[in-house]
């Protein structure tokens, strides 16, 4: 019961704090790693959801949720996720119009994504290093999806095919 | 409006279930929502609208843009509509997924799948921050986000909780940006 409730806070607290789905990773990371799950059920996390079709955001919450409590703690995690979005369109739908004109608003998001992007580098980093191959598989296959993704190759097919170079090569 | 209530929400929620289904990722969805809904449920001047405003609010965007979307077509329950067929793809996938994972957690081959994810999914997280970095300060990248980003940097070095560090951004920005007034 008490992992159930730490899920649903943690889950709450992100969803408040970061404004998009792959925006929250690097907040996630420093919530539950070392915590509720290890480093490898993390990455495994990150690598399905970006793979599997629909919301990148809900999956990773829900398999985190699912490592940690089973299906309860999958549920969980899900309604954590989608509560504070939904509260707050129903609230914004009918302030609309004032809301736009609040500058102090986009300000703050705006302070807040140079913040959201180096602590995903941070994150970046450290799942690089404690995934363990650092050795010149890992960096080449870190580079290689790198250039990849910036030449906009579609994750999901760098992530299996990094996946696939890692059974031949890294065990 | 000439269909009966029940068969909009019908139609959101057929529309969220196939837009869920065949993208990847929250941000990879507006294009095919997009060509879904602008000039059949709402119109493109909303759809903007609509776009912007699940960037600026807290919460996953893929979910918010649904919601905003939902709301325009169908009202509150069409907020409804379009939250279930948002929601409902994934959370189907991912508890096959994750129950079949759990069984072959020990498995060598899948030891090696992770191992050899680990880097990419390190450099898709670099990439995004990069997006996301781009995106964030539409204007140049000035001295003021330079300043927050080198000072997040340390405080993330020197291992500050990171909910703390984000909210002291956020109002870091409220004090920088809010000099330059309206624009």
């Amino acid at each position: 019961m008490n992992q159930l409730l730490e899920l649903f806070w943690i889950f709450l607290k992100v969803n408040l704090l970061s404004t998009s789905g792959p925006a929250s990773v690097g907040l996630l990371y420093h919530e539950v790693v070392g915590k509720l799950v290890t480093e490898g059920q993390f990455v495994q996390a990150v690598g399905l959801s970006s793979v599997l079709p629909g919301s990148d955001a809900l999956q990773l919450a829900m398999y985190i949720g699912y490592g940690v409590a089973g299906i309860p703690g999958g549920f969980v995690a899900l309604i954590a996720s989608i509560l504070p979005p939904t509260v707050i369109i129903l609230g914004v739908t009918v302030v609309l119009h004032r809301l736009r004109r609040e500058a102090w608003l986009s300000n703050f998001i705006e302070g807040l994504t140079p913040a959201i992007s180096v602590l995903m580098l941070f994150v970046a980093w450290k799942i690089f290093q404690k995934g363990g191959s650092t050795g010149w598989e890992g960096w080449g296959i870190g580079v290689v999806s790198l250039i990849a993704m910036f030449m906009n190759a579609p994750a999901r097919i760098v992530v299996i095919v990094a996946g696939l170079m890692g059974i031949f090569f890294l065990r | 409006m000439s269909e009966t209530k029940a068969s909009i929400w019908f139609r959101l929620l057929w529309m969220f279930l196939k837009v869920n289904i065949l993208s990847p990722s929250g941000p990879a969805s507006v294009g095919f929502l997009y060509e879904e809904a602008v000039g059949k449920v709402m119109s493109e001047e909303r759809f903007v609208e609509a776009v912007g405003f699940s960037n600026v609010l807290p919460g996953s965007e893929a979910l918010k843009l649904a919601m905003f979307v939902g709301f325009s077509a169908g009202g509150i329950p069409g907020v409804f509509a379009a939250l279930l067929g948002a929601i409902l793809p994934p959370t189907v996938l991912m508890l096959i997924v994750a129950a079949l994972l759990q069984r072959f957690q020990h498995e060598d081959w899948l030891t090696g799948f992770v191992a050899g994810m680990s880097p990419a999914v390190a450099a898709l997280i670099v990439v995004v921050a990069w997006e996301l970095f781009r995106a964030g300060s539409r204007r140049k990248i000035d001295r003021r986000v330079a300043l927050i980003a080198l000072l997040s940097a340390i405080a993330f070095w020197f291992e500050f909780p990171s909910p703390l560090v984000l909210l002291g951004a956020g109002i870091l920005g409220v004090i920088l940006f809010g000099k330059r007034g309206f624009k």
